[in-house]
């Protein structure tokens, strides 16, 4: 006893483990039931069983040590209305609200619409005007300019502006990398782009900076004004954190639909997805920034004489820039990362290329179009980056093309790849092609390799991963997967709201409990826990592989290096590209899906788990040392203890992770809340649907995260690093 | 004007907005000429003096994820070019894709299945505001498929007894040893692949796919590997020309002979399915040549086969294999658009 | 004495925080009892302050941390708004003026020191020198060159484009010296600007502040925590105590006569030949005929001249930098100051 007393927290959680144990146990007969998906409520719909029982009934079933129906998985309510609740409101402002009728100017005939929906519209247009004019400049077309001016005779004399040629576009991108960064952002800049154009993805690659050259700074700017707006308006702040919480938790699937009816399709509604997904972490890395400005640093703007619009342009904002452009970058990664999800519903470019590739099992194309997007990324990262960081020299007297040197020099550069792509088509049209435009087909290409790499392990090694496979899915993951669908409603909120409450009192314990319900009451509680079992395994094994891995590599600073830049490629290389190989190698199965979620998961952990331990004081180390502490001791008395708040922020976003990855999963064949979700989007008026399974899931997210922030400020606290 | 409300200006910004995309795509630009050059007779002799000029917005025609499906829009919208029109390319989701066309946002879809899109098609000519614009002659067939291969490691194929006599063979680890069918993903027809396995009394079970794409990853692993695979596929399909095989023949399909129609169930899919062209319904009035000429267009399955087999098979771009499609059958082209 | 008009006149301000303030203010009638207002919730940061500083005058506000003497100088410089009474800045009332009257003013009568730097980070040492002029609207040439003045001015030549993290703390504040004084303003204030410095930069600092106010001639209002700096810079003290100006007068009249029990504390610690100057403890001219030979200059340390002049038994004169004669110095009150009110000498003063 006393020693129970002593760990007040082991007695808890032993007490907790106690109770759910009991209630499994009874759950008795409906055991058979719940273990296959989607069956209790078939009959209970049938009426083979019982969906509630009275109170004395219930009393009575409770006496004998069994639970009633209600208690197991709770019954149809008003939940279940939900979808179509706000599939008929969306529907409602889109179809029906403030009707007007607008007569098409050339046919007369008219058209019912309403005001919202020309706005959306009008406001999509806008942004594909954007995009196309970027896009005519780079690639080539006059289209958008001709009918933004106005100017008719490009129409009718078919004046045409032609493509840069690549050449002319890669020694631009080398001379700004140089401008800003000197030669190795000019390098930086330089290769990626001779690599996208030598491999034949000229075309799609610039049809994608052209859409992520609107999508990011629009969403720059919309975070950015959203953050300032919360920063000064409580209550738009107070509006908005469980917005942005939401936002960063939905799984992109469930909005592409809604954003389909609102905006229609093609790469403006790509763009407006991308704005949605990418936005919320400018709008806080904003807000965070703000709010870290010392208010001296405000006062002295105030005294140098500043209006309150120079206060907040010239040292409010300029002075948060170290979080904002965090935040920028996170725009750049998140917009990208968007690049493939976002031709679901029009984009062109990389992405769509991506899947097609896919779709035809063209693994080594969709490889190298995926790291095109890497690269995009990293490129505009960097150049971003060290344009914010540029500095100016006010005094020094330059003439005019000392001044101006870069600029005349992609002149000269642009008018002399101008000259090749012109001469040389007629010398050779093979070279002409080279250097100007390399087409698709005629790049290089290392995708035989990469088929004929993956046919060979598929050869060689399937009779090794059929061994794995068998054992995983018998052994594991069904068992595991029965386990959780076999807890009966209450013994799933006991546990959760149990470890709620020693994690943080009275009011986490609410707080998951309440996302728990919304879930628990929805239609899809069997579905969901199919995705929590999945996300369960795969978080766990990715921390255990995160933990790992960032401890031996932390103790080196070339293998930190290393394993952060794969950390940053894996994060924005599209998680689609490794779908296909993994069946290929492990079947339509769960093993498969769980590879390819692990694989996208265990990038948070091990990056912070790095950054954690590298940057544990060295004061206290070398106490540590002092104090005689062999290697082990130290990393599991001194680093871990002091690494881990930052270690569960890692944790944190790969659980986040994993729930998105469990739901792409979708794609190689699941039976949870991710195929639900990829189903409402073959389904038009299935937006409700999607964005109440998109808010199960992102619940899920919030509950864990509401956890492991908890504990992690706690700890914090006690540790003194909060 | 009819507008009955107090935000004019708001309006006519919005149709300044309009006439800007409306004069807006983007479009190839050097493989239309090759489609150019084939039509270009055509057009010389032909005129037609009933219909007025199309519209000068662009036909918006959607490209989803399969080869011969972009290289038709391709094909199309050359086609479309020929006659003065303005086409724009827009990838969409082969489900979403008639809500879209219902909106106006895409003008056109060539390829609509019966079985897989019969459905959404259907759903939304009840609504309003799309066109049935006819029917390809080509049929469309749906079924549990094999690759050739398979035939020798399961002698008796393609009959359906034999394949679930040899069920063992396609067992996988989580099939409990029973064989796996690798259906598509379960919103396309899972009741029905269920109830089929149920009322013929399978030794099968049926694992749903999440996606087309990982269909053929299944099918590529099971052929490099040599290993038996039985999984949902249709025809034409690039596999045709890649992997040849066959569909595995299930007790003749009648009408009403589904499970959900009532039927027993024993039965397999219908022998032939339709292959239909939709279009939006304003698009007679803003682009009557282009609709007349769409209406003609029919494609055989060897020719949607052989427009695959240019992609997946030769390396071309879909343009590319586009203008070299029209460029080989000018005259077929041709009488599309003269009549 | 000339009628001048102050540069800066404070008459009964307070500034009480809390969200009751004004209410407490008005249901007091402007008698302020901090206990009362404590209870209501509301913190008495200054309680009463009056006073006026001349044209090229130095104030130096000294007080603990959370005497009030940041949030008065504050008030001054309308950073906070002053819950009651009056300010003015040479005979404007600057709590009645607009907004953009007050960013007028600061634009060109005013310029702040901080005791963070308070730098931009995004700007070089040259365009946060530049700032204010630029937020003025003057031409980025202009602004450059005055900004290039400056940075001479404050010794700064040759790290005009360094940023401010890659200088020194005492170089940062050099920048935020030559920012304040860009614009060139009649009103210099100086928030702690030392404090954050090692000492012996401090040191370096405090004697670039006497050298530039030796050439510049500002009016000038300094708060610091530091008695010892306190006493170094100025001539005139404030000493605050819990929002209350304990005493406020000329360093010698402190030293030597501490107006309260807390003012005591400071001074007795404090060696008052090394901070007291001759002009503190002469007398003036009278009808003295009988002049030492020795002639002192008024504004020497008394610890730097005692040796010679303790000796002398006939009363010397005290003279100015241009040697004309300001007073009478005796040797006893020299005495006096070196071995405090014990020394058995003091009854012959």
């Amino acid at each position: 006893m006393r020693h129970l007393a002593q760990h007040p927290k082991l007695t808890q959680f032993g007490l907790i483990l106690l109770a759910f144990a009991i209630l499994m146990y009874m759950a008795g007969d409906y055991y058979d039931i719940i273990t296959h998906s989607g069956t209790f409520n078939k009959l209970v719909a049938s009426g083979e069983i019982a969906g509630a029982t009275g109170f004395f009934e219930s009393l009575r079933l409770l006496l004998n040590g069994t639970l009633p129906p209600q208690f197991v998985r709770i019954p149809e309510n008003i939940v279940w209305g939900l979808p179509e609740l706000i599939n008929s409101s969306l529907l409602y402002l889109v179809e029906d609200l403030w009707k007007i009728t607008t007569v098409d100017p050339v046919y007369g005939f008219e058209k019912n619409t309403t005001v919202i929906k020309e706005f959306t519209r009008g406001l999509a247009g806008i942004i594909l005007v954007m995009i196309n004019f970027i896009r005519e400049f780079i690639l080539g077309g006059t289209k958008t300019i001709a009918s933004v001016m106005g100017w008719d005779f490009i129409r009718d004399t078919k004046a045409s502006w032609p493509a840069l040629p690549w050449p002319a576009v890669a020694g631009g991108a080398f001379l700004l990398g140089y401008s800003l960064n000197g030669m190795k952002l000019a390098l930086l800049a330089f290769i990626p782009t001779v690599y996208i154009a030598i491999f034949g993805q000229w075309i799609p690659a610039m049809e994608t900076l052209s859409f992520i050259l609107v999508a990011a700074p629009v969403s720059v700017i919309i975070g950015l004004s959203l953050g300032v707006l919360a920063y000064k308006v409580r209550t738009v702040e107070l509006f908005l954190t469980p917005l942005l919480n939401v936002a960063q938790t939905l799984p992109h699937f469930s909005y592409l639909v809604p954003v389909v009816t609102f905006y229609g399709v093609g790469d403006q509604a790509g763009a407006i997805a991308t704005i949605i997904f990418a936005t919320p972490p400018m709008i806080r890395l904003t807000i965070l920034g703000l709010k870290q400005v010392p208010p001296e640093t405000l006062e002295a703007g105030m005294m140098s004489g500043c209006s309150k619009r120079q206060l907040l342009f010239k040292v409010h904002i300029p002075t948060a820039r170290q979080d904002m452009l965090l935040g920028v970058n996170q725009v750049i990664m998140q917009c990208l990362a968007m690049a493939v999800i976002a031709s679901f519903i029009g984009a062109t470019g990389l992405g769509y290329d991506l899947v097609v590739a896919l779709n035809s099992l063209r693994i080594g194309v969709a490889l190298e179009l995926g790291i095109s997007i890497v690269l995009i990324a990293i490129v505009l990262d960097k150049l971003s980056l060290a344009w914010a960081n540029k500095s100016v020299d006010y005094l020094a007297e330059l003439p005019f093309h000392v001044r101006h040197k870069h600029s005349l020099m992609f002149l000269a550069i642009l008018a002399l790849s101008i000259i090749v792509a012109t001469v040389v088509p007629h010398i050779s049209e093979f070279w002409g092609q080279m250097f100007y435009l390399i087409p698709e087909n005629q790049g290089f290409s290392t995708d035989v390799w990469w088929d004929k790499l993956v046919k060979w392990v598929v050869v060689e090694f399937r009779s090794y991963f059929q061994i794995f496979n068998t054992f995983m899915l018998v052994s594991v993951l069904i068992p595991m997967r029965d386990a959780f669908l076999a807890m009966p409603v209450v013994a799933t909120f006991t546990l959760v709201m149990g470890v709620g409450y020693m994690v943080g009192g009275i009011k986490s314990s609410l707080v998951v409990g309440g996302f728990l319900l919304f879930i628990a009451a929805s239609q899809w509680w069997d579905e969901a826990l199919i995705t929590m079992y999945m996300t369960t395994f795969a978080v766990v094994a990715s921390v255990i592989i995160g933990l790992t891995v960032g401890v031996l590599a932390a103790r080196n600073t070339t293998a930190t290096k290393i394993l952060l830049i794969i950390c940053d490629t894996f994060q924005t290389l599209p998680s689609f590209v490794y779908l296909i190989p993994v069946i290929m190698l492990f079947g339509v199965n769960d093993v498969s899906v769980l590879i390819a979620v692990i694989m996208y998961a265990v990038i948070p952990c091990t990056r912070y788990t790095i950054e954690g331990l590298r940057n544990v004081p060295p004061s206290i180390l070398d106490a540590g040392d002092m104090s005689g502490v062999t290697k082990w001791q130290r990393l599991i008395k001194i680093e871990m203890p002091l690494a881990f708040p930052h270690i569960m922020l890692g944790i944190n976003q790969t659980v986040v992770f994993a729930l998105f990855m469990v739901i792409i999963g979708a794609f190689i064949g699941t039976e949870d809340l991710g195929r639900l979700i990829m189903g409402t989007l073959s389904k038009a008026n299935a937006m409700g649907n999607g964005l109440t399974l998109g808010l199960c899931v992102a619940f899920i997210g919030l509950a864990i995260d509401h956890l492991i922030h908890t504990w992690a400020d706690k700890r914090k606290k006690i540790l003194g690093i909060a | 004007m009819p507008a009955t409300y107090g935000i004019t200006d708001f309006i006519l910004s919005n149709l300044l907005m309009k006439n800007i995309l409306e004069n807006m795509n983007i479009m190839n630009k050097v493989t239309t000429m090759a489609a150019t050059a084939a039509l270009s007779m055509a057009m010389v002799t032909v005129s037609v003096p009933t219909l007025a000029a199309d519209s000068s917005e662009p036909i918006v025609i959607p490209t989803h994820n399969w080869s011969s499906q972009i290289v038709m829009a391709h094909v199309i919208g050359q086609i479309f070019e020929s006659i003065g029109d303005i086409v724009n390319y827009t990838p969409s989701d082969s489900q979403t894709v008639y809500e879209s066309i219902r909106q106006g946002d895409i003008t056109i879809s060539h390829e609509v299945w019966e079985s897989t899109f019969g459905a959404s098609f259907k759903a939304a000519l009840d609504k309003g505001g799309i066109l049935d614009a006819g029917t390809h002659v080509a049929k469309t067939r749906e079924e549990w498929w094999y690759p050739a291969y398979v035939a020798e490691l399961c002698p008796g194929l393609p009959d359906w007894k034999a394949l679930d006599a040899c069920a063992d063979k396609f067992a996988t680890a989580d099939s409990g040893g029973k064989g796996r069918y690798l259906d598509g993903p379960m919103d396309w027809h899972g009741q029905e692949t269920l109830d089929r396995i149920d009322a013929l009394g399978m030794n099968f079970v049926a694992k749903f796919a999440g996606s087309a794409s990982a269909l053929w990853a299944e099918l590529e692993s099971a052929n490099a590997a040599g290993r038996a695979t039985v999984v949902f596929n249709w025809s034409p399909n690039f596999t045709d020309a890649v992997y040849g095989g066959d569909f595995v023949k299930f007790p003749d399909w009648s009408e009403g002979c589904k499970k959900s129609e009532g039927g027993d169930g024993k039965c397999g899919s219908p022998p032939a399915g339709w292959l239909k062209k939709a279009a939006h319904d304003q698009m007679p009035v803003k682009w009557p040549h282009a609709y007349k000429t769409f209406t003609n267009i029919s494609f055989t399955a060897a020719q949607i086969g052989a427009m695959a087999a240019m992609v997946d098979i030769d390396g071309l771009s879909a343009e590319d294999a586009a203008a070299k499609w029209i460029g080989d059958n000018a005259k077929l082209v041709a009488s599309w658009t003269n009549s | 004495m000339s009628v001048q008009q102050p540069v800066i006149k404070c008459d009964a301000v307070y500034k009480v925080f809390g969200e009751n303030a004004q209410k407490m203010m008005r249901a007091h009638n402007g008698k302020v009892d901090p206990q009362a207002f404590a209870e209501a919730g509301c913190v008495v940061a200054v309680n009463n302050a009056s006073f006026a500083v001349q044209k090229g005058e130095m104030l130096v506000i000294m007080g603990l941390s959370g005497s009030g003497k940041s949030t008065l100088l504050r008030c001054i410089a309308r950073l906070t708004d002053t819950t009651a009474g009056n300010i003015f800045i040479n005979g404007v009332d600057i709590l009645a003026i607009s907004d953009k009257e007050l960013i007028q003013l600061r634009r060109n009568k005013m310029g702040m020191v901080f005791q963070s730097f308070a730098l931009l980070p995004h700007k070089t040492v040259l365009e946060n020198i530049a700032f204010p002029l630029q937020v003025k609207g003057k031409s980025t040439k202009e602004s450059m060159q005055r900004a290039m003045d400056m940075v001479e001015l404050v010794g700064l030549d040759g790290r005009e484009n360094s940023f401010p993290r890659q200088l020194s703390g005492g170089q940062q504040q050099r920048v935020g010296i030559a920012r304040s004084l860009a614009v060139e303003p009649d009103i210099w204030f100086l928030d702690e600007p030392f404090s954050a410095l090692d000492p012996l930069i401090r040191k370096e600092m405090q004697d670039e502040f006497l050298r530039l106010q030796g050439v510049l001639k500002k009016t000038i209002l300094f708060v610091t925590h530091d008695f010892d700096e306190a006493l170094r810079l100025s001539d005139r003290i404030a000493i605050m105590k819990d929002g209350i100006i304990e005493q406020l007068d000329t360093t010698a009249n402190i030293v030597l006569n501490p107006a309260t029990e807390y003012v005591r504390k400071f001074t007795a610690e404090v060696p008052r030949e090394k901070v007291l100057k001759i002009k503190a403890v002469m007398d003036p001219v009278g009808d003295t005929s009988d002049w030492s030979e020795l002639r002192v200059p008024a504004d020497a340390i008394i610890q730097t001249v005692a040796e010679a002049v303790i000796g002398e038994r006939k009363p010397m004169a005290v003279v100015d930098a241009n040697d004309k004669i300001v007073g009478v110095l005796h040797a006893a009150k020299v005495t006096h100051v070196l071995f405090g009110e014990k020394s058995a000498l003091e009854n012959s003063g």
